[in-house]
């Protein structure tokens, strides 16, 4: 788009309160709105869907204040000095998967993340979908990623010991119209390589999930489509990773950058000063925050909330897979996802997530509004589930830029970053893939001034903490001989051990918290959300790390569950 | 004067009506005899039973229950509460077992209401 | 594999009864606990007030247990602590039931089994609270075990949702260990606690009871900083305009127990819409035959005595179980009361003593309970009161009520007649 007419378009809808400019292949929108909608509004007026020539947002948001990024108390000189060769910034998939990517080299690698866990943001908090990318188009990195990524997902998942099942994806619709239905099932297959789409007869789809409402009169079923644990697969590439010689430094944040003559020399942390040979930009939400450190902003992130309910494992039996229901809805915003309802790979159903603008990055608040919109969404795919049915919610919030494309390159301003910025779904499914080219970048970057050679003892196989409960009968027998602790239930919802949880604790990644544990082993995520459990966890890490039951966090530095002790008992009796 | 309360006496919390005329009186709303009692005792010395921990030297088990043998004052319930506070229990003691002999001159003891200290597990 | 007569399944005050009762009736019993000692819930309810009715003394949680610990322990029921049941196969004499424990994994064969199996708490996200997920939310239960077993101040100023007893006590106990408790907060209308809880533990220590209020959310990232309350209407809406944020660093919640029958739904057990415990006869057998349930996981108790009680009649009918046909007659409630336990009774049973137990739908002065079979008065009960929060029960004679296969025996409850005062 010319932007002249970009120009036109903003003078109509704002009166000469926004206009934008291009300079260096960057749209700069500028200017003051008072509502966070209206800001949305106008750098999506002046961008293009998938271009490389990116908006940056530089109008004043003058509605709310926009919070600072959250950081831990942590203040220490632990990495101070350090030279690495690569520092990853972002303990996200997008972050892990490069840095385990990058350790198949003989290469001094440090990852960064300002939270207590990986996966504590967008990795965290989404629906672990594993997509087939029916729903994009051929041109995009998108498009291109999700196709190879979703291929990986079978060897990948069984290298890092994780579960992963093709669940399939189906879904019916209320419109009349098969001709436009086959149309689109030909079009997907045959011109933008979606080699699994299929067209079903309702007979199909009502064989396929009997527990579908009855009225759908055609669907469709992508049977590559599957269900990770995001947070499983992030943290197991991360300690992957660290078998083959990388760091993770957690509790650690980025405060700023020392660029000369565009390139980043120094990285300053709460935890020292670092020397990078090369920044890679996995920064999620904070992508550009980060690349203004690094001199080299040419995009914007605009923060897009959704929320996922989990409901009871007894809902479990009504969808067998991924489903939603497709119905023309002339309202429905452009990028609204009204989500769909998802067999996990835990067998709990997933129901979500809505999608709401937001200026605030790391507001994980929930609102009873959303659930409301993703249940009137998806009870008219199946109505056998019920609010009721639900054991959790969470938020999470995605990182788009405003094309709505992956951003993965080199730095344009400074020679010695890497952005892997704008992931947002699918992004868990297509990170394998482009963590192989982000890495294969970065290596050339790098020998552009070093020699880099191949890691030949790399080892691409975790061996996974046991799940007793799935175990033959024999089988855990064994096991439970061999170590007493995998016979002793501390939670009763997942049937956890305190084997497997010491063996959390015990992981090449060690995050002694009781969130840490529960995404390791699940103790908590069940139908009693730890009411049980959690007492008992935090006795194990106490007496597993050598702490005071009264030091156990719950997650970050700040996150403490008690007040110490009750009493002082100076007096002996 | 005329003071409604609830009996706390069982779990039946009759609503009581106890008045005073002088050196007299009288609980109504009571179905039983420990009610009256309790009406009466109410007015002019309110008296409670207090449950808590103390602090132990064992790691294993850092704090035991313990109770007050015997109604204490309500109004000393906090200064009672200071005292089982500052107990640290150096014995692997069982139920009934003092452990503060008559707290604070009260006719009370504290006394473990626990045997966890003793069990094998 | 180990044949037992009668397994009971928990070893808190109903198992513990079901199993010694099992056990007088010359069943071999097993008596199977999850946790690494014997008492349930019970050892850390350190408050006094359990036994008044069944010893005539005010005992806490764990002098109360003890009692019955000992006793088990004096007979030779097989206990096996620390062990969980994975899996349950019913075969054509009775059940197979799979254990895990320290030492492995095994089976054992029982012709019976008492589920004795508690309940659990509900939380946060099932009663719609919103907002963040700091530390602090905790569920009364989880305060009571960290401050009562693992001596952890986990308040110094909280906010206690829910009046249920549990949440009384707790109010009470975190401010004898020196905690400021702004106040407990109910959206009912009415508290769901015992009068006298109200009394000792919110009166006493001078602690707010706010009615038909409350939580809507939580703040703070990382640790709770405050929560939003607010009024509701009859309907338990929330009044726009009526929101206060409080500052307090937890959040307790006494929002509701929930009968625990995971064990009972796999092995086909129906539950009952109203106590979400099995469906049982008056021998407290389910609809699957050769199980029984006892205690909380029947129908959520008030007081722990009626829950020993009910224990030992499940565990004396599990051990004098013998397969044979039955007769019933139907027990249906109107929506005066809340629940009733039993929902059928078996007519080959003694029907001299049958004992039930119901709470009220609302609560009613002057009430009187009608028992109508087939539509016909058959008796009635006078209450001063009954409220929900006071389960109430009933020794009925059925003996020479003349019940026949299919009869129906109705409760309702009707305020008494000419009284305008209540």
């Amino acid at each position: 788009m010319q932007l002249k007419k970009i120009n036109e378009n903003l003078e109509k809808e704002f009166a000469g309160r926004v206009s934008a400019s291009l300079e260096d292949n960057i749209i700069h929108v500028t200017g003051e709105l008072d509502s966070w909608d209206d800001v949305i509004k106008a750098c999506t007026m002046a961008s293009e869907r998938y271009s490389k020539t990116h908006v940056v947002n530089d109008i004043r948001f003058t509605g709310a204040e926009i919070p600072e990024t959250r950081v831990p108390s942590l203040n220490d000189k632990a990495l101070d000095g350090k030279q690495v060769d690569v520092l990853v910034i972002g303990g996200g998939i997008t972050g892990v998967t490069v840095l385990r990517e990058l350790s198949k080299w003989n290469l001094k690698l440090l990852l960064v993340d300002k939270e207590a866990d990986l996966a504590y943001h967008g990795s965290g908090r989404n629906d672990g979908q594993v997509h087939c990318g029916y729903d994009l188009s051929k041109g995009n990195l998108k498009h291109e990623y999700v196709l190879k990524g979703n291929a990986m997902y079978d060897k990948v998942c069984s290298e890092l010991g994780i579960p992963f099942k093709r669940v399939g994806q189906y879904g019916g619709t209320l419109s009349d119209s098969r001709l436009a239905i086959k149309l689109f099932c030909f079009v997907k297959k045959h011109f933008h390589g979606i080699k699994d789409m299929e067209y079903l007869s309702a007979k199909r789809l009502y064989e396929i999930d009997p527990n579908l409402n009855p009225g759908l009169k055609f669907g469709t079923l992508n049977s590559s489509v599957g269900v990770v644990s995001p947070y499983e697969l992030t943290i197991a590439y991360g300690e992957n990773a660290i078998m083959n010689g990388a760091e993770i430094s957690l509790n650690t944040y980025v405060k700023d950058m020392e660029v000369f003559d565009g390139v980043i020399n120094k990285v300053m942390t709460n935890r020292g000063d670092i020397y990078p040979k090369v920044v890679i930009n996995a920064a999620g939400v904070f992508a550009e925050d980060v690349a203004k450190m690094a001199e080299d902003r040419f995009f914007s992130i605009h923060p897009r909330r959704g929320t996922n309910s989990i409901t009871d494992k007894k809902t479990g039996k009504y969808v067998k897979g991924v489903t939603s229901v497709k119905y023309h809805d002339p309202n429905a915003p452009k990028n609204t996802k009204g989500g769909g309802i998802i067999h996990t790979i835990h067998d709990n159903l997933l129901l979500g997530p809505d999608a709401v603008e937001t200026y605030e990055k790391e507001n994980f608040e929930t609102r009873q509004e959303s659930i409301n919109v993703v249940f009137n969404k998806q009870e008219k795919a199946c109505d056998k589930i019920k609010q009721s049915d639900i054991i959790t919610y969470f938020t999470g919030v995605r990182a788009p830029t405003f094309e709505e494309d992956f951003i993965l390159e080199r730095g344009r301003a400074v020679k010695n970053i890497v952005h892997l910025a704008g992931i947002q779904s699918p992004g868990l499914t297509a990170a394998p893939a482009f963590a192989i080219d982000m890495a294969e970048l970065t290596v050339n970057i790098l020998k552009e001034t070093m020699e880099v050679t191949e890691n030949t003892s790399f080892n691409p196989v975790r061996k996974p903490i046991p799940c007793l409960k799935d175990m033959p009968l024999a089988e855990r027998d064994r096991m439970i001989k061999e170590n007493p602790d995998y016979g002793i239930i501390v939670c009763r919802c997942e049937e956890i051990s305190k084997g497997e949880i010491i063996d959390a604790l015990k992981s090449p990644l060690t995050v002694p918290t009781v969130d840490g544990v529960k995404k390791r082993v699940r103790p908590g995520m069940g139908r009693c959300q730890g009411g049980f459990c959690m007492p008992q966890v935090i006795k194990i890490i106490s007496e597993t790390m050598g702490i005071p039951e009264a030091e156990v966090l719950k997650g970050n530095t700040e996150a403490f569950i008690s007040f110490g002790k009750t009493k002082g008992g100076e007096i002996d009796a | 004067m005329v003071k409604e309360m609830t009996c706390i006496v069982c779990p039946n919390g009759c609503l009581l009506r106890v008045e005073q005329d002088g050196e007299e009186i009288t609980v109504t709303g009571n179905t039983c005899k420990r009610g009256e009692t309790f009406g009466k005792t109410e007015l002019t010395n309110p008296m409670r039973t207090i449950c808590s921990t103390v602090r132990t030297v064992f790691s294993d088990i850092e704090v035991v229950p313990v109770r007050v043998s015997a109604e204490i004052p309500k109004g000393m319930i906090f200064p009672v509460m200071e005292e089982i506070n500052k107990v640290r229990l150096s014995e692997r003691l069982g139920i009934g077992e003092k452990v503060i002999e008559n707290v604070l001159g009260l006719n009370a003891d504290v006394i473990l209401t626990s045997n966890i200290l003793k069990e094998e597990v | 594999m180990l044949k037992y007569d009668v397994t009971v399944i928990g070893g808190g005050p109903s198992g513990l009864s079901a199993a010694l009762s099992a056990d007088r009736a010359n069943a071999k019993t097993l008596l199977i606990e999850r946790e690494a000692s014997l008492g349930g819930i019970l050892k850390q309810c350190i408050h006094d007030g359990f036994g008044l009715l069944r010893f005539g003394e005010k005992l806490s949680g764990p002098e109360y247990v003890y009692r019955d610990i000992k006793a088990v322990y004096e007979t030779d029921i097989d206990v096996s602590l620390l062990t969980f049941v994975t899996k349950t196969e019913k075969t054509d004499d009775g059940f197979i039931l799979h254990l895990v424990n320290r030492d492995g994994v095994t089976s054992v064969f029982t012709k019976t089994i008492v589920l004795c199996t508690g309940c659990r708490e509900r939380t946060a996200k099932q009663v719609k609270i919103h907002g963040t997920r700091p530390a602090g939310v905790f569920t009364a239960g989880q305060a009571q075990n960290l401050v009562n077993l693992h001596g952890l101040m986990v308040t110094k100023k909280c906010v206690i949702l829910g009046s249920g007893d549990i949440g009384l006590i707790m109010a009470r106990r975190l401010t004898l260990e020196g905690a400021e408790v702004m106040g407990v907060y109910e959206i009912k209308s009415e508290p769901s606690g015992l009068s006298r809880n109200i009394a000792q533990c919110l009166n006493d220590f001078d602690i707010p009871l706010h009615l038909s209020t409350t939580v809507k959310r939580v703040y703070g990232h990382d640790r709770l900083e405050a929560v939003e309350v607010a009024k509701v209407d009859e309907k338990m809406n929330i009044i726009p305009g009526t929101e206060e944020i409080i500052p307090c660093d937890a959040l307790i919640l006494s929002v509701g127990l929930i009968p625990e029958n995971e064990i009972a739904e796999d092995l086909g057990v129906t539950l009952d819409r109203f106590t979400k415990g099995p469906h049982t006869d008056n021998s407290f057998m389910t609809d699957v035959e050769g199980i029984f349930a006892a205690g909380n996981c029947l129908h959520v108790n008030d007081l722990v005595d009626y829950v020993s009680e009910n224990g030992a009649l499940a565990g004396k009918a599990a051990a004098e179980y013998v397969k044979k046909e039955r007769k019933y007659a139907k027990i249906t409630i109107d929506r005066t009361l809340g629940y009733i336990v039993p929902q059928e009774i078996d007519l080959t049973t003694d029907l001299s003593k049958v004992e039930m137990y119901f709470r009220s739908f609302s609560t009613v002065k002057n009430a009187v309970l009608e028992i109508k079979i087939d539509g016909n008065p058959f008796m009635e009960k006078k209450y001063m009161v009954v409220r929900p929060p006071e389960m109430e029960k009933l020794v009925l004679d059925l003996s020479s009520a003349g019940l026949t296969e299919n009869s129906v025996i109705s409760f309702g409850i009707v305020k008494k007649e000419g009284d305008i005062n209540g």
